[in-house]
Protein backbone atom coordinates (compact mmCIF):
# COMPACT_ATOMS: atom_id res chain seq x y z
CA UNK A 1 0.00 0.00 0.00
CA UNK A 2 1.35 3.42 -0.93
CA UNK A 3 2.27 5.72 1.90
CA UNK A 4 2.93 9.42 2.05
CA UNK A 5 4.23 11.83 4.66
CA UNK A 6 2.25 14.69 6.10
CA UNK A 7 4.41 17.71 6.90
CA UNK A 8 3.98 20.84 8.97
CA UNK A 9 3.95 23.94 6.81
CA UNK A 10 5.20 26.08 9.66
CA UNK A 11 7.52 26.16 12.65
CA UNK A 12 5.58 26.05 15.91
CA UNK A 13 4.31 23.45 18.37
CA UNK A 14 1.75 20.68 18.13
CA UNK A 15 -1.38 22.06 19.76
CA UNK A 16 -3.93 19.31 19.17
CA UNK A 17 -3.91 15.97 17.41
CA UNK A 18 -7.49 15.63 16.20
CA UNK A 19 -7.24 12.15 14.66
CA UNK A 20 -6.16 8.67 15.76
CA UNK A 21 -3.93 5.99 14.30
CA UNK A 22 -6.05 3.77 12.07
CA UNK A 23 -8.61 6.49 11.37
CA UNK A 24 -9.72 6.88 7.74
CA UNK A 25 -9.58 10.44 6.41
CA UNK A 26 -10.97 12.08 3.31
CA UNK A 27 -8.66 14.24 1.15
CA UNK A 28 -8.30 17.64 2.80
CA UNK A 29 -9.22 16.48 6.31
CA UNK A 30 -7.29 17.96 9.22
CA UNK A 31 -4.79 15.61 10.89
CA UNK A 32 -3.58 17.88 13.65
CA UNK A 33 -3.24 21.54 14.51
CA UNK A 34 0.06 23.35 14.89
CA UNK A 35 0.18 26.53 16.96
CA UNK A 36 2.40 29.10 15.29
CA UNK A 37 2.47 32.87 15.70
CA UNK A 38 -0.64 32.53 17.92
CA UNK A 39 -2.49 30.93 15.02
CA UNK A 40 -3.98 27.47 14.66
CA UNK A 41 -2.47 26.09 11.49
CA UNK A 42 -3.93 22.74 10.38
CA UNK A 43 -1.87 19.89 8.95
CA UNK A 44 -3.94 18.47 6.13
CA UNK A 45 -4.08 14.91 4.84
CA UNK A 46 -3.97 16.08 1.25
CA UNK A 47 -4.77 12.74 -0.36
CA UNK A 48 -6.81 11.29 2.51
CA UNK A 49 -6.19 7.67 3.54
CA UNK A 50 -5.58 5.89 6.83
CA UNK A 51 -3.45 7.40 9.60
CA UNK A 52 -0.55 4.94 9.92
CA UNK A 53 1.74 6.71 12.37
CA UNK A 54 2.25 9.95 14.24
CA UNK A 55 5.82 11.19 14.45
CA UNK A 56 5.01 13.88 17.03
CA UNK A 57 2.88 14.29 20.14
CA UNK A 58 0.95 17.22 21.55
CA UNK A 59 3.08 20.00 22.93
CA UNK A 60 6.28 19.21 21.08
CA UNK A 61 7.96 21.80 18.88
CA UNK A 62 8.02 21.23 15.11
CA UNK A 63 9.91 22.91 12.31
CA UNK A 64 8.78 23.93 8.87
CA UNK A 65 8.66 20.92 6.56
CA UNK A 66 8.97 18.38 9.41
CA UNK A 67 7.17 15.09 8.88
CA UNK A 68 4.48 14.85 11.57
CA UNK A 69 2.53 11.81 10.39
CA UNK A 70 2.59 8.99 7.88
CA UNK A 71 -0.52 8.18 5.88
CA UNK A 72 -1.44 5.07 3.95
CA UNK A 73 -3.18 5.99 0.77
CA UNK B 1 17.69 54.82 -75.85
CA UNK B 2 17.11 51.12 -76.20
CA UNK B 3 17.13 49.06 -72.99
CA UNK B 4 20.04 46.71 -72.47
CA UNK B 5 19.10 43.18 -73.42
CA UNK B 6 21.21 41.91 -70.56
CA UNK B 7 18.54 41.13 -67.93
CA UNK B 8 19.41 41.54 -64.25
CA UNK B 9 19.35 37.88 -63.34
CA UNK B 10 20.38 37.28 -59.71
CA UNK B 11 19.33 33.65 -59.80
CA UNK B 12 22.64 32.20 -58.51
CA UNK B 13 22.66 34.55 -55.54
CA UNK B 14 18.98 33.89 -54.78
CA UNK B 15 19.67 30.16 -54.89
CA UNK B 16 22.55 30.63 -52.47
CA UNK B 17 20.29 32.66 -50.19
CA UNK B 18 17.68 29.89 -50.25
CA UNK B 19 20.38 27.30 -49.53
CA UNK B 20 21.76 29.30 -46.62
CA UNK B 21 18.26 29.72 -45.21
CA UNK B 22 17.63 25.98 -45.43
CA UNK B 23 20.90 25.41 -43.59
CA UNK B 24 19.70 27.58 -40.70
CA UNK B 25 16.64 25.34 -40.33
CA UNK B 26 18.90 22.34 -39.74
CA UNK B 27 20.14 23.76 -36.45
CA UNK B 28 22.99 21.61 -35.10
CA UNK B 29 22.13 18.65 -37.35
CA UNK B 30 19.85 15.64 -37.08
CA UNK B 31 21.85 13.84 -34.37
CA UNK B 32 22.08 16.87 -32.12
CA UNK B 33 18.37 17.62 -32.55
CA UNK B 34 17.44 14.01 -31.81
CA UNK B 35 19.53 14.00 -28.61
CA UNK B 36 17.93 17.28 -27.57
CA UNK B 37 14.45 15.84 -28.11
CA UNK B 38 15.37 12.69 -26.20
CA UNK B 39 16.06 14.85 -23.18
CA UNK B 40 12.49 16.08 -23.33
CA UNK B 41 13.39 19.46 -24.75
CA UNK B 42 12.20 21.38 -27.78
CA UNK B 43 14.57 23.11 -30.18
CA UNK B 44 14.78 26.89 -30.17
CA UNK B 45 12.78 27.10 -33.40
CA UNK B 46 10.07 24.83 -31.95
CA UNK B 47 10.04 26.97 -28.82
CA UNK B 48 9.57 30.18 -30.74
CA UNK B 49 6.87 28.51 -32.85
CA UNK B 50 5.07 27.34 -29.71
CA UNK B 51 5.19 30.72 -28.03
CA UNK B 52 4.29 33.36 -30.61
CA UNK B 53 1.26 34.00 -32.78
CA UNK B 54 1.24 31.57 -35.71
CA UNK B 55 3.37 32.79 -38.62
CA UNK B 56 4.39 35.99 -36.83
CA UNK B 57 8.11 35.29 -36.36
CA UNK B 58 10.34 37.57 -38.40
CA UNK B 59 13.83 36.31 -37.87
CA UNK B 60 16.84 38.62 -37.76
CA UNK B 61 20.28 37.24 -38.47
CA UNK B 62 19.14 34.06 -40.17
CA UNK B 63 22.35 33.74 -42.18
CA UNK B 64 24.69 33.95 -39.21
CA UNK B 65 26.99 31.02 -38.58
CA UNK B 66 30.10 29.33 -39.76
CA UNK B 67 30.26 28.64 -43.50
CA UNK B 68 31.94 25.48 -44.72
CA UNK B 69 33.69 25.81 -48.06
CA UNK B 70 35.43 23.52 -50.52
CA UNK B 71 37.70 25.89 -52.29
CA UNK B 72 35.43 28.80 -53.03
CA UNK B 73 32.28 26.66 -53.07
CA UNK B 74 29.91 26.78 -50.11
CA UNK B 75 28.97 23.29 -48.95
CA UNK B 76 27.19 24.06 -45.71
CA UNK B 77 26.66 26.46 -42.82
CA UNK B 78 26.66 25.65 -39.12
CA UNK B 79 24.20 28.18 -37.74
CA UNK B 80 25.09 30.57 -34.96
CA UNK B 81 23.85 29.15 -31.65
CA UNK B 82 21.25 31.87 -31.13
CA UNK B 83 17.94 32.46 -32.93
CA UNK B 84 16.07 35.74 -32.48
CA UNK B 85 13.87 38.36 -34.05
CA UNK B 86 10.54 40.06 -33.95
CA UNK B 87 7.20 38.33 -33.37
CA UNK B 88 3.72 38.95 -32.05
CA UNK B 89 2.13 37.56 -28.91
CA UNK B 90 -1.63 38.11 -28.77
CA UNK B 91 -1.17 40.47 -31.71
CA UNK B 92 1.31 42.69 -29.85
CA UNK B 93 4.95 42.93 -30.99
CA UNK B 94 7.75 41.44 -28.92
CA UNK B 95 11.47 40.95 -29.34
CA UNK B 96 12.49 37.42 -28.52
CA UNK B 97 15.35 35.00 -28.86
CA UNK B 98 17.10 32.05 -27.36
CA UNK B 99 20.19 29.90 -27.46
CA UNK B 100 20.26 26.93 -29.82
CA UNK B 101 21.58 24.19 -27.57
CA UNK B 102 22.05 21.85 -30.52
CA UNK B 103 24.91 24.03 -31.77
CA UNK B 104 27.84 23.69 -29.36
CA UNK B 105 25.50 23.67 -26.37
CA UNK B 106 24.37 27.23 -27.04
CA UNK B 107 27.74 28.69 -26.07
CA UNK B 108 28.74 32.17 -27.16
CA UNK B 109 29.62 32.79 -30.78
CA UNK B 110 32.20 35.08 -32.34
CA UNK B 111 30.27 37.14 -34.88
CA UNK B 112 30.81 40.83 -35.54
CA UNK B 113 27.76 41.66 -33.48
CA UNK B 114 26.19 39.73 -30.63
CA UNK B 115 22.73 38.37 -31.47
CA UNK B 116 21.35 37.67 -28.01
CA UNK B 117 22.09 37.55 -24.33
CA UNK B 118 23.36 40.64 -22.59
CA UNK B 119 24.15 43.41 -25.05
CA UNK B 120 22.83 41.45 -28.02
CA UNK B 121 20.81 42.77 -30.95
CA UNK B 122 17.61 41.40 -29.46
CA UNK B 123 18.07 43.66 -26.42
CA UNK B 124 18.72 46.64 -28.69
CA UNK B 125 15.53 45.77 -30.58
CA UNK B 126 13.46 45.80 -27.39
CA UNK B 127 15.11 49.05 -26.27
CA UNK B 128 14.85 50.94 -29.54
CA UNK B 129 11.30 49.87 -30.38
CA UNK B 130 10.13 49.87 -26.76
CA UNK B 131 8.59 46.42 -26.94
CA UNK B 132 8.70 43.54 -24.45
CA UNK B 133 11.70 41.21 -24.48
CA UNK B 134 11.40 37.44 -24.07
CA UNK B 135 14.59 35.46 -23.49
CA UNK B 136 14.36 31.67 -23.92
CA UNK B 137 17.53 30.69 -22.10
CA UNK B 138 19.32 27.43 -22.76
CA UNK B 139 23.05 27.99 -22.53
CA UNK B 140 26.02 27.84 -20.25
CA UNK B 141 27.74 31.08 -21.16
CA UNK B 142 31.46 31.37 -21.47
CA UNK B 143 33.97 28.55 -21.72
CA UNK B 144 37.67 28.52 -21.01
CA UNK B 145 38.12 27.15 -24.53
CA UNK B 146 37.60 30.71 -25.77
CA UNK B 147 41.09 31.51 -24.44
CA UNK B 148 42.51 29.05 -26.98
CA UNK B 149 40.32 30.45 -29.75
CA UNK B 150 41.05 34.10 -29.10
CA UNK B 151 44.60 33.79 -27.84
CA UNK B 152 43.76 35.90 -24.80
CA UNK B 153 41.38 35.91 -21.83
CA UNK B 154 38.38 38.25 -22.07
CA UNK B 155 37.91 40.79 -19.30
CA UNK B 156 34.54 40.43 -17.48
CA UNK B 157 32.00 42.85 -18.86
CA UNK B 158 33.22 43.08 -22.45
CA UNK B 159 29.68 41.96 -23.16
CA UNK B 160 28.19 43.63 -20.11
CA UNK B 161 24.75 43.88 -18.59
CA UNK B 162 24.35 47.64 -19.22
CA UNK B 163 21.50 47.26 -21.70
CA UNK B 164 19.88 44.50 -19.66
CA UNK B 165 19.77 46.83 -16.66
CA UNK B 166 18.46 49.72 -18.75
CA UNK B 167 15.64 47.55 -20.06
CA UNK B 168 14.41 46.88 -16.52
CA UNK B 169 13.12 50.45 -16.39
CA UNK B 170 11.75 50.53 -19.92
CA UNK B 171 9.95 47.41 -21.17
CA UNK B 172 8.67 44.13 -19.70
CA UNK B 173 11.47 41.57 -19.65
CA UNK B 174 10.60 37.88 -19.34
CA UNK B 175 13.25 35.22 -18.94
CA UNK B 176 12.40 31.54 -19.29
CA UNK B 177 15.06 29.03 -18.33
CA UNK B 178 14.44 26.20 -20.79
CA UNK B 179 17.52 24.07 -20.18
CA UNK B 180 20.62 24.19 -18.01
CA UNK B 181 21.72 27.78 -17.50
CA UNK B 182 24.98 28.70 -15.82
CA UNK B 183 27.19 31.77 -15.78
CA UNK B 184 26.14 34.68 -18.00
CA UNK B 185 22.85 33.19 -19.23
CA UNK B 186 21.89 32.35 -15.64
CA UNK B 187 22.70 35.90 -14.58
CA UNK B 188 20.73 37.19 -17.53
CA UNK B 189 17.70 35.19 -16.32
CA UNK B 190 17.70 37.13 -13.06
CA UNK B 191 17.69 40.51 -14.82
CA UNK B 192 14.01 40.19 -15.62
CA UNK B 193 10.68 41.36 -14.33
CA UNK B 194 9.39 37.83 -14.31
CA UNK B 195 11.18 34.51 -14.72
CA UNK B 196 10.03 30.95 -15.17
CA UNK B 197 11.68 27.54 -15.53
CA UNK B 198 10.49 24.11 -16.63
CA UNK B 199 10.11 21.29 -14.11
CA UNK B 200 12.75 18.54 -14.36
CA UNK B 201 14.26 19.71 -17.66
CA UNK B 202 15.77 23.02 -16.58
CA UNK B 203 18.31 24.06 -13.98
CA UNK B 204 19.90 27.37 -13.09
CA UNK B 205 23.01 28.18 -11.05
CA UNK B 206 26.00 30.47 -10.95
CA UNK B 207 28.21 27.46 -11.64
CA UNK B 208 27.42 23.82 -12.30
CA UNK B 209 28.36 20.58 -10.50
CA UNK B 210 31.94 20.26 -11.89
CA UNK B 211 32.90 23.72 -10.64
CA UNK B 212 31.19 23.08 -7.29
CA UNK B 213 33.04 19.83 -6.83
CA UNK B 214 36.38 21.41 -7.71
CA UNK B 215 35.76 24.45 -5.47
CA UNK B 216 34.10 22.89 -2.45
CA UNK B 217 34.46 19.16 -2.83
CA UNK B 218 30.68 18.80 -2.91
CA UNK B 219 29.28 16.10 -5.15
CA UNK B 220 25.85 17.19 -6.24
CA UNK B 221 23.58 16.66 -9.22
CA UNK B 222 22.54 19.56 -11.38
CA UNK B 223 18.91 19.01 -10.39
CA UNK B 224 19.82 19.18 -6.70
CA UNK B 225 21.94 22.28 -7.32
CA UNK B 226 19.61 24.24 -9.54
CA UNK B 227 16.35 22.41 -10.21
CA UNK B 228 13.02 24.06 -9.50
CA UNK B 229 12.79 22.72 -5.95
CA UNK B 230 15.81 24.77 -4.99
CA UNK B 231 15.72 27.65 -7.47
CA UNK B 232 12.00 28.38 -7.23
CA UNK B 233 10.69 26.97 -3.94
CA UNK B 234 13.65 27.52 -1.62
CA UNK B 235 15.73 30.33 -3.10
CA UNK B 236 13.25 32.34 -5.16
CA UNK B 237 15.98 32.75 -7.77
CA UNK B 238 13.37 32.06 -10.44
CA UNK B 239 9.76 33.14 -9.91
CA UNK B 240 7.55 30.35 -11.24
CA UNK B 241 7.80 26.78 -12.48
CA UNK B 242 5.96 25.31 -15.46
CA UNK B 243 5.05 21.64 -15.74
CA UNK B 244 6.13 21.51 -19.39
CA UNK B 245 7.58 23.72 -22.09
CA UNK B 246 4.09 24.13 -23.53
CA UNK B 247 2.75 25.33 -20.20
CA UNK B 248 5.74 27.65 -19.94
CA UNK B 249 4.72 29.33 -23.21
CA UNK B 250 1.14 29.71 -21.96
CA UNK B 251 2.41 31.31 -18.77
CA UNK B 252 4.60 33.77 -20.70
CA UNK B 253 1.65 34.79 -22.86
CA UNK B 254 -0.50 35.15 -19.78
CA UNK B 255 2.07 37.28 -17.95
CA UNK B 256 2.53 39.62 -20.89
CA UNK B 257 -1.24 40.05 -21.25
CA UNK B 258 -1.22 42.14 -18.05
CA UNK B 259 1.68 44.31 -19.14
CA UNK B 260 1.94 47.46 -21.23
CA UNK B 261 4.39 47.36 -24.15
CA UNK B 262 6.62 49.78 -22.24
CA UNK B 263 6.61 52.22 -19.33
CA UNK B 264 5.37 55.06 -21.55
CA UNK B 265 2.02 53.27 -21.87
CA UNK B 266 -0.63 51.98 -19.51
CA UNK B 267 -1.45 48.27 -19.36
CA UNK B 268 -4.11 47.10 -21.80
CA UNK B 269 -7.73 47.19 -20.66
CA UNK B 270 -9.82 44.15 -21.54
CA UNK B 271 -13.53 43.54 -21.50
CA UNK B 272 -13.87 41.21 -18.53
CA UNK B 273 -17.57 40.40 -18.86
CA UNK B 274 -17.65 40.25 -15.07
CA UNK B 275 -19.93 42.86 -13.47
CA UNK B 276 -18.04 45.37 -11.36
CA UNK B 277 -20.87 45.28 -8.81
CA UNK B 278 -20.84 41.50 -8.41
CA UNK B 279 -21.40 40.66 -4.74
CA UNK B 280 -20.23 37.33 -3.39
CA UNK B 281 -22.07 36.08 -0.31
CA UNK B 282 -19.18 33.72 0.38
CA UNK B 283 -17.08 36.72 1.42
CA UNK B 284 -19.37 37.44 4.34
CA UNK B 285 -18.35 34.35 6.27
CA UNK B 286 -14.86 33.72 4.93
CA UNK B 287 -13.05 35.13 7.98
CA UNK B 288 -13.59 32.93 11.07
CA UNK B 289 -14.68 34.65 14.26
CA UNK B 290 -11.92 32.73 16.03
CA UNK B 291 -8.97 35.04 15.43
CA UNK B 292 -6.58 32.11 15.70
CA UNK B 293 -8.04 30.29 12.74
CA UNK B 294 -6.65 30.88 9.27
CA UNK B 295 -8.77 31.04 6.13
CA UNK B 296 -8.22 30.67 2.41
CA UNK B 297 -6.84 34.00 1.18
CA UNK B 298 -6.52 32.71 -2.39
CA UNK B 299 -10.23 31.94 -2.42
CA UNK B 300 -10.89 35.46 -1.12
CA UNK B 301 -8.80 36.96 -3.93
CA UNK B 302 -10.66 34.88 -6.51
CA UNK B 303 -14.00 36.17 -5.25
CA UNK B 304 -12.92 39.82 -5.45
CA UNK B 305 -11.03 40.14 -8.75
CA UNK B 306 -12.41 39.58 -12.27
CA UNK B 307 -13.30 35.89 -12.67
CA UNK B 308 -10.26 33.67 -13.37
CA UNK B 309 -8.05 36.71 -13.82
CA UNK B 310 -5.51 36.07 -11.03
CA UNK B 311 -2.01 35.02 -12.09
CA UNK B 312 0.14 34.27 -9.09
CA UNK B 313 3.80 35.30 -9.06
CA UNK B 314 6.16 33.22 -6.89
CA UNK B 315 3.41 30.98 -5.47
CA UNK B 316 5.84 28.63 -3.72
CA UNK B 317 8.31 31.18 -2.31
CA UNK B 318 7.78 33.57 0.60
CA UNK B 319 4.35 32.07 1.10
CA UNK B 320 3.34 34.37 3.96
CA UNK B 321 2.51 36.84 1.20
CA UNK B 322 0.51 36.11 -1.95
CA UNK B 323 1.32 38.28 -4.95
CA UNK B 324 -0.75 38.15 -8.13
CA UNK B 325 -1.44 40.10 -11.22
CA UNK B 326 -5.18 40.25 -11.79
CA UNK B 327 -7.85 42.44 -13.32
CA UNK B 328 -10.64 44.49 -11.84
CA UNK B 329 -13.29 45.68 -14.24
CA UNK B 330 -10.81 44.80 -17.00
CA UNK B 331 -7.91 46.86 -15.64
CA UNK B 332 -4.66 45.27 -14.51
CA UNK B 333 -4.05 45.41 -10.77
CA UNK B 334 -1.38 43.97 -8.51
CA UNK B 335 -2.66 42.09 -5.48
CA UNK B 336 -0.52 41.81 -2.36
CA UNK B 337 -2.31 39.65 0.19
CA UNK B 338 -1.07 38.30 3.50
CA UNK B 339 -1.59 34.59 3.93
CA UNK B 340 -2.89 33.78 7.42
CA UNK B 341 -2.21 30.08 6.86
CA UNK B 342 1.57 30.71 6.86
CA UNK B 343 2.81 32.08 10.16
CA UNK B 344 -0.42 34.00 10.56
CA UNK B 345 0.68 36.20 7.66
CA UNK B 346 3.76 37.50 9.49
CA UNK B 347 6.30 38.90 7.05
CA UNK B 348 9.50 36.87 7.00
CA UNK B 349 12.61 37.51 4.93
CA UNK B 350 11.35 35.67 1.88
CA UNK B 351 7.90 37.23 1.95
CA UNK B 352 9.47 40.68 2.31
CA UNK B 353 11.79 40.10 -0.64
CA UNK B 354 8.89 38.91 -2.75
CA UNK B 355 6.75 41.89 -1.80
CA UNK B 356 9.58 44.33 -2.54
CA UNK B 357 10.03 43.01 -6.07
CA UNK B 358 6.31 42.87 -6.79
CA UNK B 359 5.59 46.40 -5.56
CA UNK B 360 8.46 47.76 -7.64
CA UNK B 361 7.23 45.81 -10.67
CA UNK B 362 3.72 47.24 -10.38
CA UNK B 363 4.98 50.76 -9.73
CA UNK B 364 7.26 50.60 -12.78
CA UNK B 365 4.45 49.56 -15.11
CA UNK B 366 1.74 51.82 -13.63
CA UNK B 367 -0.28 48.94 -12.22
CA UNK B 368 -2.39 50.00 -9.20
CA UNK B 369 -1.77 47.94 -6.09
CA UNK B 370 -4.41 46.40 -3.85
CA UNK B 371 -3.23 45.28 -0.43
CA UNK B 372 -5.49 42.70 1.21
CA UNK B 373 -4.15 43.01 4.70
CA UNK B 374 -4.00 40.42 7.44
CA UNK B 375 -0.57 40.96 8.91
CA UNK B 376 0.40 40.66 12.57
CA UNK B 377 3.77 42.27 11.81
CA UNK B 378 7.23 41.11 10.91
CA UNK B 379 8.14 37.53 11.79
CA UNK B 380 9.65 37.24 15.26
CA UNK B 381 12.13 34.86 16.86
CA UNK B 382 15.85 34.18 16.78
CA UNK B 383 15.76 32.54 13.36
CA UNK B 384 13.90 35.51 11.91
CA UNK B 385 16.35 37.99 13.43
CA UNK B 386 19.33 35.94 12.23
CA UNK B 387 17.89 36.02 8.74
CA UNK B 388 17.65 39.86 8.87
CA UNK B 389 13.87 39.96 8.71
CA UNK B 390 13.88 43.47 10.11
CA UNK B 391 16.18 44.76 7.40
CA UNK B 392 14.46 42.97 4.53
CA UNK B 393 11.06 43.92 5.98
CA UNK B 394 12.01 47.60 6.17
CA UNK B 395 13.30 47.37 2.62
CA UNK B 396 9.83 46.32 1.52
CA UNK B 397 8.35 49.20 3.51
CA UNK B 398 10.88 51.59 1.92
CA UNK B 399 10.02 50.48 -1.61
CA UNK B 400 6.31 50.73 -0.81
CA UNK B 401 6.77 54.27 0.41
CA UNK B 402 8.65 55.20 -2.77
CA UNK B 403 5.92 53.82 -5.01
CA UNK B 404 3.82 56.50 -6.69
CA UNK B 405 1.20 54.24 -8.26
CA UNK B 406 -2.22 54.36 -6.53
CA UNK B 407 -2.43 51.88 -3.66
CA UNK B 408 -5.69 50.65 -2.15
CA UNK B 409 -5.66 49.10 1.29
CA UNK B 410 -8.33 46.65 2.38
CA UNK B 411 -7.88 45.49 5.95
CA UNK B 412 -9.37 42.02 6.17
CA UNK B 413 -8.29 41.21 9.70
CA UNK B 414 -4.99 42.17 11.34
CA UNK B 415 -2.99 45.24 10.39
CA UNK B 416 -0.17 45.79 12.80
CA UNK B 417 3.10 47.60 13.08
CA UNK B 418 5.61 48.46 10.41
CA UNK B 419 4.43 45.68 8.12
CA UNK B 420 0.91 47.13 8.30
CA UNK B 421 2.19 50.61 7.53
CA UNK B 422 3.96 49.21 4.48
CA UNK B 423 0.56 48.22 3.09
CA UNK B 424 -0.74 51.77 2.83
CA UNK B 425 -0.51 54.64 0.34
CA UNK B 426 1.32 57.24 2.39
CA UNK B 427 2.40 59.18 -0.71
CA UNK B 428 -1.06 59.22 -2.22
CA UNK B 429 -4.69 59.18 -1.19
CA UNK B 430 -4.00 56.84 1.74
CA UNK B 431 -7.38 55.19 1.18
CA UNK B 432 -7.92 52.46 3.74
CA UNK B 433 -11.11 50.46 3.79
CA UNK B 434 -11.74 47.71 6.27
CA UNK B 435 -13.96 44.76 6.94
CA UNK B 436 -15.80 44.51 10.27
CA UNK B 437 -13.32 41.77 11.21
CA UNK B 438 -10.45 44.27 11.04
CA UNK B 439 -8.19 45.17 13.93
CA UNK B 440 -5.05 47.29 14.00
CA UNK B 441 -2.46 48.97 16.10
CA UNK B 442 1.23 49.26 16.67
CA UNK B 443 1.32 45.66 17.85
CA UNK B 444 -1.26 42.91 18.49
CA UNK B 445 -3.04 43.18 21.82
CA UNK B 446 -1.96 39.74 23.05
CA UNK B 447 1.78 40.36 23.06
CA UNK B 448 1.31 44.08 23.66
CA UNK B 449 -0.56 43.61 26.94
CA UNK B 450 2.06 41.23 28.26
CA UNK B 451 4.77 43.80 27.53
CA UNK B 452 3.02 47.03 28.55
CA UNK B 453 1.36 45.75 31.75
CA UNK B 454 4.09 43.36 32.81
CA UNK B 455 4.35 44.61 36.42
CA UNK B 456 0.59 44.91 36.92
CA UNK B 457 0.03 41.38 35.61
CA UNK B 458 2.83 39.95 37.74
CA UNK B 459 1.46 41.56 40.91
CA UNK B 460 -2.14 40.42 40.33
CA UNK B 461 -3.48 37.55 42.47
CA UNK B 462 -4.21 35.64 39.27
CA UNK B 463 -1.80 36.99 36.64
CA UNK B 464 -3.28 35.00 33.76
CA UNK B 465 -6.83 36.18 34.56
CA UNK B 466 -5.63 39.80 34.82
CA UNK B 467 -3.87 39.54 31.47
CA UNK B 468 -7.03 38.23 29.82
CA UNK B 469 -9.14 40.94 31.46
CA UNK B 470 -6.81 43.65 30.18
CA UNK B 471 -6.86 42.11 26.69
CA UNK B 472 -10.65 42.10 26.63
CA UNK B 473 -10.86 45.73 27.80
CA UNK B 474 -8.43 46.91 25.17
CA UNK B 475 -10.00 44.81 22.42
CA UNK B 476 -13.38 46.44 23.02
CA UNK B 477 -11.80 49.89 22.64
CA UNK B 478 -9.93 48.72 19.51
CA UNK B 479 -13.14 48.14 17.53
CA UNK B 480 -12.64 49.26 13.92
CA UNK B 481 -15.89 51.22 14.12
CA UNK B 482 -14.35 53.55 16.71
CA UNK B 483 -11.46 54.34 14.37
CA UNK B 484 -13.97 54.92 11.57
CA UNK B 485 -15.77 57.46 13.82
CA UNK B 486 -12.50 59.40 13.90
CA UNK B 487 -11.97 58.98 10.11
CA UNK B 488 -8.75 57.18 10.98
CA UNK B 489 -9.86 54.60 8.47
CA UNK B 490 -11.88 55.91 5.56
CA UNK B 491 -14.58 53.23 5.40
CA UNK B 492 -15.81 50.03 6.94
CA UNK B 493 -17.58 47.91 4.34
CA UNK B 494 -19.62 44.76 4.12
CA UNK B 495 -17.10 42.23 2.73
CA UNK B 496 -19.48 41.59 -0.18
CA UNK B 497 -19.01 45.21 -1.29
CA UNK B 498 -15.23 44.86 -1.67
CA UNK B 499 -15.18 44.31 -5.41
CA UNK B 500 -17.61 47.07 -6.18
CA UNK B 501 -15.79 49.56 -3.96
CA UNK B 502 -12.36 48.78 -5.39
CA UNK B 503 -13.58 48.81 -9.00
CA UNK B 504 -14.98 52.32 -8.52
CA UNK B 505 -11.68 53.66 -7.27
CA UNK B 506 -9.53 51.75 -9.77
CA UNK B 507 -11.70 53.09 -12.60
CA UNK B 508 -11.39 56.62 -11.21
CA UNK B 509 -7.61 56.31 -10.89
CA UNK B 510 -7.18 55.73 -14.63
CA UNK B 511 -7.24 59.47 -15.38
CA UNK B 512 -4.44 60.09 -12.93
CA UNK B 513 -2.45 57.09 -14.20
CA UNK B 514 -2.52 58.52 -17.72
CA UNK B 515 -0.73 61.63 -16.45
CA UNK B 516 2.15 59.76 -14.80
CA UNK B 517 3.38 57.37 -17.48
CA UNK B 518 7.09 57.17 -18.27
CA UNK B 519 10.14 55.84 -16.45
CA UNK B 520 10.11 56.05 -12.67
CA UNK B 521 13.12 57.74 -11.15
CA UNK B 522 14.57 55.84 -8.21
CA UNK B 523 16.57 57.73 -5.64
CA UNK B 524 18.08 57.13 -2.27
CA UNK B 525 19.66 54.00 -0.91
CA UNK B 526 17.55 51.02 -0.03
CA UNK B 527 18.20 49.93 3.55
Amino acid sequence: MATYEAKSEVTGSVWKIVTEVGQKLEPGDTLMIIESMKMEIPVIAEDGGIVAEFRVSEGVPVTEGQVVAVMEG
Amino acid sequence: MAQSDQSADWQPELEELAFRRRQSELLGGDDAVRKHHEQGRLTIRERIGGLVDAGSFQEVGRLTGQGRYEGAALVGVTPAPYVMGLARIDERPVALGGEDFTVRGGTSWSGDRKKGGQGGFVEDLAHQYRIPLVNLIDGSGGSVTSIQRRGHSVFPGVHGFERSVQLMGEVPVVCAVMGTAAGGPAGRAILSHWSVMVRDTSQVFAAGPPVVERSLGQKITKEELGGHKLAVDVAGTIDNVAASEQQCFEMIRRYLSYMPANVWELPPVVSSGDPADRCEDALRGIVPRNRRQPYDMRKLIGLVVDRDSAFEIQPSFGRAVITCLARMNGKTVGIVANNPAIYGGAIDVKAARKQTHFVELCDTFHIPLVFLVDVPGFMVGKDAEAAATLREGMRSVYVGLQASVPIFTVVIRKCYGMAGMGATDKNGLDLKIAWPSAEWGSLPIEGGVAAAFRREIAQAPDPRAREQQLEEELRAAASPFRTAEAFGVEEIIDPRETRQYLCRFIDAAQARLRTTVGPKARYGVRP
